[in-house]
């Protein structure tokens, strides 16, 4: 149903057809509504033509508008009261000299129906939520130890944890892994000093601490050249000096006699940076 | 300084609408001032400069239209009389 062409069509016809007259139309279409309705640049080209004219009337406005905007614009009420008017009296019938008022939606919008006076009114704002009643101890199982210690497994008898023989596997599995990681060469020469230090002078691939020594599985060590030349002390050159001298000391060789080193290739461990974080990072190791 | 520039006479009400153009004040002027203009232009049989800015007056006009239009109203009128050397369209 195209009720804006209806309007327009029967509109137009009656103002062609001498039946309606401009006046008939700004009757109900006030320039209140028109102000209300209109769009800017339709009050633009009226004002326009108002300015521009001689004689400022209906026929003007209705013309300067025209009929098909104000079907569009105008709320279909007003348009329809015109056409009401100029259809009665047209038949000889009553004409109400009043235009129609629209009254705002909020006046004909019905009252709200009364509560039942045995029902209290639902409040505003949103309950709160249920209280989650944490318990008082959570079980030692499921609590987690430490960033880096697992929680205790329990066996699959379900009797007690693990033994120690599969911590220490597990151990030794990571600790392989870390060689994998280790030996493989990194994308840049940008390295980890920390991860480095700690598997060349703590960590032994074949087990931890009491452990460690009962195995056998040590890396093939590189012989003690019998004279090293004094060279500037790099980084990675004292490290793998480190390595070779804890190394002699396990044989029980006189490497002192061996191995020249001077005074600046020494490394004062107390002041050193990176000692101190390398104790730290066993101490969270032990823990 | 708008009424004080059309009372005495430092410019009209058709230089005040030469700025504030239709479309002007279609844009700013709020509804009902824009039906009182409507009214008035129906009542009267045309609507001329004058009477818009008897329906529209300069404290209206103020209070509505952006400050840039009437100050251009002002130094056109300004530009006209001599006082300045900036030629204002």
């Amino acid at each position: 149903m195209n009720l804006k062409a209806f309007f327009v069509a029967s509109l137009q016809t009656a103002l062609d057809l001498a039946i309606a007259t401009p006046d008939d139309i700004l009757k109900h279409v006030t320039p209140d509504v028109l102000a209300e309705y209109l769009p800017k640049p339709l009050w633009a080209r009226l004002f326009t033509a108002c300015l521009g004219a001689p004689k400022v009337d209906a026929q003007l406005v209705v013309e300067t508008i025209g009929v098909p905007n104000l079907c569009e614009h105008v709320p279909a009420q007003l348009i329809w009261a015109c056409i009401a008017d100029i259809g009665n009296r047209s038949l000889g019938k009553k004409v109400d000299d009043e235009p129609i008022v629209l009254r705002p939606m909020a006046l004909t919008t019905p009252p709200p129906p009364p509560q039942p006076s045995g029902s209290r009114s639902k409040p505003l704002t949103a309950p709160p939520p249920d209280v989650i009643e944490r318990p008082a101890n959570l079980p030692f199982a499921t609590s987690k130890l430490g960033p880096s210690i697992p929680a205790p497994v329990t066996t699959p008898a379900g009797t007690g944890t693990q033994s120690l023989a599969d911590i220490v596997a597990e151990l030794e599995a990571e600790g392989s892994a870390r060689d994998e990681r280790a030996t493989t060469p990194p994308p840049s020469r940008v390295r980890t000093p920390t991860q480095q230090r700690f598997r060349q002078s703590q960590t032994n691939p074949g087990g931890v601490g009491r452990l460690a020594q009962q195995s056998n599985t040590r890396r093939p060590q590189a012989a003690i050249p019998s004279a090293t030349p004094a060279r500037t002390a790099r980084r990675g050159e004292t490290e793998v000096e480190e390595a070779e001298a804890e190394t002699s000391a396990a044989r029980g060789e006189d490497w002192r006699s061996s191995i020249a080193v001077e005074d600046e290739q020494l490394v004062d461990w107390q002041a050193s940076e990176e000692t101190v974080t390398t104790a730290d990072d066993l101490e969270t190791r032990k823990r | 300084m708008m009424e004080s520039g059309l009372e005495n006479q430092i410019f009209q009400p058709s230089d005040v609408l030469a700025h504030a153009t239709p479309d002007v004040l279609a844009n700013h002027l709020p509804p009902d001032l824009l039906s009182k203009v409507l009214q008035a232009s129906l009542a009267a049989g045309s609507m001329t400069p004058e009477r818009v800015l008897e329906t529209v007056t300069p404290e209206l006009l103020a209070r509505h239209l952006p400050h840039e239009v009437l100050w251009a109203c002002i130094a056109a009128a300004a530009a006209r009389a001599g006082v300045t050397n900036t030629v204002v369209s």
